[in-house]
């Protein structure tokens, strides 16, 4: 009986070597296969030294096993997250933690299977001491091979679930260990869309004050960033962590047609170039530790590796809590041979966090993410400039703590006051204080007195300036054509002539409303006050961090189509004399999608709307997601610029988010679908991933107004929708509506 | 003048166009809809010698069609008569700015451009000191300040001692009379503020709200503008009294000129009106280089006061009756369509002022397929038989063919004819006015034959007090 078991696990083994190097021939294997026959042979034969042989067989195993370990490719690795054999969340769960309870699932009896949560504690001895550290585990459940998980594609309530029980842990004050086995997120637009909930997700995780351990084995884009934004990420060796599948970057790359096969040798390509394995993101620094896995990846039986994962997360989560402790210079420092530790912890460190220790961890949890990625894109800024640059940040910080942490807020404290102080007394008498409030000029949001209108004198007329002219007419309009509408079949509209379409009527059919797409140039000389943009950070340009085959050439090719330098162009404006700080991605620098570059300065931006009090307007002409080419160091902006944006509007901003064309996939799954204020211009497409992406990952087939900005502000995800013509008012109407008094612009 | 035109209309304007350019002799090319193949100006054309150049087309509203119309046909320049393209600077501009230019028979794109929105006329006269209705001038959109503006008009009425003082509040983009109130005391003006703004944010899209003083009683004058492409010298064509119309303001008798201080007595000086008025509308014409055929439309209160309402840069439904009393150097037979289009194409005007003098009084009758007796709800049917008797002071225009049976397109417009009659003195016009009526013959095919009849009686009894100040708004 224990031979055949043992027969049979060695099967597995073999099974699982041939299915990770996928055909790959090689010496070992077929050694690995004669052992295995020879065996087997010896077990039908009942041949007497079948022990001994299989003994040998288990040595020569475990010595292939290391030999193939230096031969893994990058999809090799890719292959092995993705086995069914490989370890997943539950069997952490049994190993690593010492008690845990599944909330809310039921192997395929869950809102979705494929994310689970538990809570579970890690029991710490030290003498006579016995301390359960409770802990809130979320992760993606691959299983082994049950349908039902989805191979750990978490849909929409799949996040939001995530995210309710990191409240918890938040209410209840304990450290959150997040677990990512994912290769992407469902691509489905549900109530909420995927896009949607992983914006919330991250938008909520930049904000709680409980440390929150990341462990990544298969890191796959959006979907792994929904639970990741993590004081401290960990990654197992053999995982992978990327902006998007192997597969999907060689499809994209080798310009597949829907339904064609890619060669393998580009995906192997892709995959290595993509620099997707642990070493790798651990040396561009976006992994801060990577935990070493036995030969050929973790599978269930490699206890040692559960032992050494739990002495990791364990490590880490103290790191993290005493990063924020007031006295903890000499923990940290035994924290760091924790090697050296034998069975049973030197210290017990509590995992619970102070509020001063909280806002630490918040403000700890920024600098990390901030930092990161910093030499990724091309900064062509002069020494002069950065230094200049730099003392202009400072003294703008200054500025802003000055005007807005003590002046204004004292402002308003008294003002509160004496406005309920004038109302008690007004009951009683007249108001004493308003000639003391009118010396502090308190008085806000007050209508103004407009002078008297005369009503039959003469008026201003300009024949120049009376009637709406657009400064900036798309080329578009200089050919003598008559353009049909895509609904002339159904709305009955007649055929306009290009001049009238694209010049006076702002590319709107003037039948129907259908919003042809316009350059982003006629939004940035219309929608602004003449000559009130000033442009900057325009040195920052966008770079090959990965030194992507054939990507220079493309990216040379696109600056000089476009005359841009990055996708993301930001400015300081005004509209009707509001001071406004805009971030523009535009379409046609390589789809609007956002690097390393784009990434700085939307941050830069969102830095700037911060220190100056200004309003923060992303205006979206389009991007088509992250850049894929840029590998990780596009997908971090993805926390990073949520997390810029939560700062100022958590500091009093008001951050309004306008889609136009086509926005899709990580800006929209992060740092643009976070705002409380998006709306979309009519006709544009919103929405997680493109028709074709659907229908291979789901299957899907799905209807073509699927994402019509009208669903999306049916489910919600966006809070209006524009025309194009009105923009410039709709934006001033929201920019006086929406700014209360503790926003600080007003 | 080695042109050819388009008639981008149909009906009576098609026809008068069609025999201005046999006169000015130009080719001329017509186009017509399926519902308007009977149509007498689609046989008109054929008789006049231009088989070769009646095309049709599925609608008149399609500015593609008409223009490939005009390709083909090599066609030079476009007439749009009025109504359809007419005031349209969109269409005026892509036929003179397209790669194969058209000469657009009306005024300069800009100009239509510019007196096409009712409000920006009312800025443009406010500017050059031509007198507008009291109120606001642009949109407003701020409550506190369309208060004030309502305020002051309420002390403005009261200072000019009007009994009953009411102000209007309608939306700026609305029209048709949809959101317009108004309100006699200031009290209510916040709720009623706020209703139409909602309802302009609604339907329009925009809240701009215009404020205006409510004219209680005026009469509808227009004056004749005729200017050419220099735009430096235009003249007018006298007045005209536009006063009878039916509820939807469709006119329905037009009288030139304007007044009669002759035989009628006035509570104001008429003379004086109709000095003013003709000149402010030529001073304001002159100021924006008007090059083209248009009308200056005012309204003149019980008191005497004249306001601009609106210009209409087109040749209009009325424009015989003017030409009907105007002599050039003592000459009759004036056409103010052969003059558009001879100025249109780019001569110079020829005359001045001092050239233009007027003679007897001209009364224009519109017969319209409209049941006067039930609120001028619209008539539908065949018409059957529709004479009437020729006389050397009568001119008729109409596309009803005389031949056969007509059914009336429900796509169009109701008019059906005009009738002008001119008489030496007022009483002597309305005489003639009232025997082409009485002997006018009207037949329809269905039941309700009646009720179309029923336009000569109101159009008679309407004739009675023709320019006697009346309050009939």
């Amino acid at each position: 009986m224990d031979i055949e078991k043992r027969i049979a696990f060695l099967t597995a083994k073999l099974r699982y070597i041939e299915d990770i190097f996928n055909g790959k021939g090689s010496e070992s294997i077929t050694a690995l296969q004669e052992t295995l026959q020879e065996v087997t042979l010896a077990y039908e034969n009942k041949l007497p030294h079948l022990p001994a042989l299989l003994d040998n067989a288990d040595q020569v195993f475990t010595t292939m096993e290391a030999t193939l370990d230096t031969k893994l490719s990058a999809m090799d690795k890719v292959r092995i997250v993705r086995h069914s054999q490989r370890i997943c969340l539950r069997d952490i769960l049994e190993n690593v933690y010492d008690n845990y309870t599944e909330i809310g699932g039921k192997d395929d009896c869950n809102i979705d299977p494929s994310m689970i949560i538990a809570r579970a504690y890690i029991k710490q001895e030290k003498g006579d001491e016995v301390i359960n550290q409770q802990v809130m585990v979320i992760g993606h459940e691959k299983g082994h091979g049950e349908e039902y998980r989805n191979g750990g594609s978490a849909k929409p309530f799949g996040n939001a679930k995530a995210l309710q029980y990191m409240y918890v842990a938040q209410t209840e004050g304990i450290p959150i260990h997040t677990y990512v086995f994912t290769p992407g997120a469902f691509p489905i637009e549900d109530t909420p869309g995927a896009a949607q909930q992983i914006a919330k997700n991250l938008y909520e995780m930049s904000g709680l004050t409980v440390p929150i351990i990341a462990i990544f084995s298969e890191g796959g884009s959006g979907g792994a960033e929904a639970i990741s934004l993590a004081d401290k990420r960990c990654m197992l060796s053999h995982g992978y962590y990327s902006v998007i599948s192997p597969e999907g970057a060689a499809a994209i790359e080798g310009r597949v047609a829907p339904g064609e096969r890619v060669a393998p040798e580009v995906i192997e390509q892709c995959a290595s170039s993509l620099k997707i394995s642990a070493y790798d993101n651990k040396s561009m620094g976006y992994i801060d530790e990577v935990i070493e896995e036995p030969p050929l990846g973790a599978r269930p039986f490699h206890y040692d590796f559960f032992k050494a994962l739990r002495k990791t997360v364990i490590k880490a989560t103290n790191e993290v809590v005493l990063s924020v402790k007031l006295f903890s210079s000499f923990r940290s420092r035994a924290l760091q041979n924790v090697d050296a530790m034998q069975e049973g912890d030197t210290f017990i460190t509590a995992w619970k966090l102070s509020s001063r220790e909280r806002r630490k961890l918040l403000r700890l949890r920024y600098k990390k993410f901030r930092a990161m990625a910093s030499s990724a894109f091309v900064d062509n800024r002069t020494p002069l400039t950065r230094m200049h640059q730099f003392v202009m940040q400072r003294w703008w910080d200054f500025y802003s703590y000055i005007t807005h942490r003590i002046l204004l807020s004292q402002k308003r404290k008294i003002a509160n006051i004496l406005q309920d102080v004038n109302a008690e007394v007004a009951v009683i008498g007249k108001g004493i204080v308003s000639p003391v409030k009118k010396m502090l000029l308190l008085e806000y949001n007050t209508a103004k007195d407009t002078s008297k209108h005369n009503l039959v004198s003469l008026s201003q007329w300009d024949s120049s300036s009376n009637k709406k002219e657009w400064r900036y007419i798309s080329d578009k309009a200089k050919e003598d054509i008559a353009v049909e509408c895509p609904n002339a079949a159904t709305h009955g509209c007649l055929d306009m002539w290009a001049p009238d379409l694209f010049g006076e009527f702002a590319g709107v059919c003037m039948y129907c409303g259908h919003h042809f797409p316009m350059e982003y140039q006629w939004y940035y000389h219309n929608l602004f006050d003449e000559g009130s943009i000033l442009e900057f950070n325009q040195k920052i340009h966008a770079g090959n961090p990965l030194n992507f085959p054939n990507f220079d050439t493309r990216l040379e090719k696109a600056k000089k189509s476009t005359g841009l330098d990055s996708s993301c162009i930001t400015f300081e404006a005004r509209i009707d004399g509001i001071k406004v700080v805009v971030a523009m991605l535009v379409a046609p620098f390589r789809g609007g999608s956002v690097g390393a570059a784009e990434g700085e300065k939307f941050i830069r931006a969102a830095e700037l709307a911060g220190q100056k009090g200004q309003p923060f307007i992303a205006y979206v002409h389009g991007t088509a997601g992250i850049r894929i080419q840029e590998g990780v160091n596009g997908v971090i902006q993805m926390p990073r610029c949520t997390m810029a944006v939560r700062r100022y509007i958590d500091s009093g901003g008001l951050y309004l988010v306008i889609y136009d064309t086509n926005s899709y996939a990580g800006p929209l799954a992060s740092f643009l679908g976070c705002s409380p204020y998006q709306f979309g211009i009519h006709s544009s497409k919103i929405g997680f991933a493109g028709r074709g992406v659907i229908k291979e990952t789901t299957g899907l087939d799905i209807p073509p107004d699927y994402h019509s900005v009208t669903n999306a502000l049916l489910r919600g995800h966006i809070q209006g929708v524009w025309d194009r013509r009105e923009l410039r008012n709709n934006i001033k109407q929201a920019l006086s509506t929406f700014g209360g008094q503790d926003l600080y612009y007003r | 003048m080695e042109h050819k035109v388009l008639i981008a209309n149909r009906g009576e304007i098609a026809i008068r166009i069609m025999l201005a350019c046999k006169k000015l002799q130009l080719e001329f090319v017509c186009v017509y809809t399926k519902e308007d193949k009977d149509s007498s100006h689609v046989s008109l054309a054929k008789q006049l010698g231009a088989e070769k150049s009646v095309y049709r087309i599925s609608s008149y509203h399609d500015a593609n069609e008409i223009l490939a119309v005009a390709d083909e046909s090599g066609a030079t320049a476009i007439h749009p008569g009025y109504g359809f393209f007419a005031e349209d600077y969109r269409f005026a501009r892509r036929i003179t700015e397209r790669d194969r230019k058209l000469i657009f028979i009306g005024p300069s794109w800009k100009v239509i451009r510019e007196l096409g929105d009712k409000i920006n006329t009312k800025r443009i006269a406010r500017s050059l000191g031509v007198p507008t209705v009291p109120g606001s001038d642009r949109p407003i959109y701020d409550e506190a300040e369309a208060e004030h503006v309502a305020r002051a008009l309420f002390e403005y009425q009261k200072a000019q001692h009007i009994q009953r003082p009411i102000v209007l509040i309608k939306a700026s983009a609305g029209g048709g009379g949809m959101g317009i109130e108004e309100i006699s005391d200031i009290e209510v003006f916040k709720s009623v503020y706020r209703r139409i703004r909602n309802y302009a944010l609604r339907q329009f899209k925009d809240e701009g709200v215009l404020i205006e003083q409510r004219i209680h009683g005026f009469n509808h004058l227009e004056v004749q503008i005729v200017a050419d492409r220099s735009g430096k010298n235009p003249v007018h064509f006298g007045t005209r009294n536009c006063s009878v119309q039916s509820t939807g303001l469709q006119k329905r008798i037009e009288v030139a000129p304007g007044f009669d201080p002759e035989t009628i007595s006035y509570t104001f000086d008429a003379n004086k009106v109709l000095q003013e008025i003709t000149q402010y509308s030529l001073a304001m014409a002159r100021e924006i280089q008007y090059d083209n055929v248009g009308t200056w439309e005012w309204i003149v209160t019980s008191r005497g006061e004249p306001y601009l309402m609106e210009v209409n840069t087109r040749i209009q439904v009325e424009n015989g009756v003017s030409a009907r009393i105007a002599r050039i150097r003592g000459q009759a037979g004036v056409d103010l369509l052969e003059e558009q289009i001879r100025l249109g194409l780019g001569e110079a005007i020829g005359y001045t002022q001092e050239d233009i003098s007027f003679e007897g009084f001209g009364i224009e009758y519109r017969i319209i397929a409209e049941d006067t007796t039930k609120r001028f709800t619209p008539w539908v049917g065949t018409i059957t038989r529709f004479e009437w008797a020729k006389a050397d002071w009568l001119e008729v225009f109409t596309h009803i063919p005389q031949d056969k049976a007509y059914e009336i397109p429900t796509e169009f417009d109701p008019n059906l004819a005009l009738g002008i009659v001119w008489g030496s003195t007022l009483a002597e016009a309305k005489e003639r006015g009232k025997a082409f009526l009485e002997r006018l013959i009207i037949e329809g095919s269905n039941s309700k034959e009646e009720a179309l009849c029923a336009n000569i009686p109101f159009l008679i009894e309407k004739t009675n007090t023709l320019l006697q100040y009346t309050f009939e708004h």
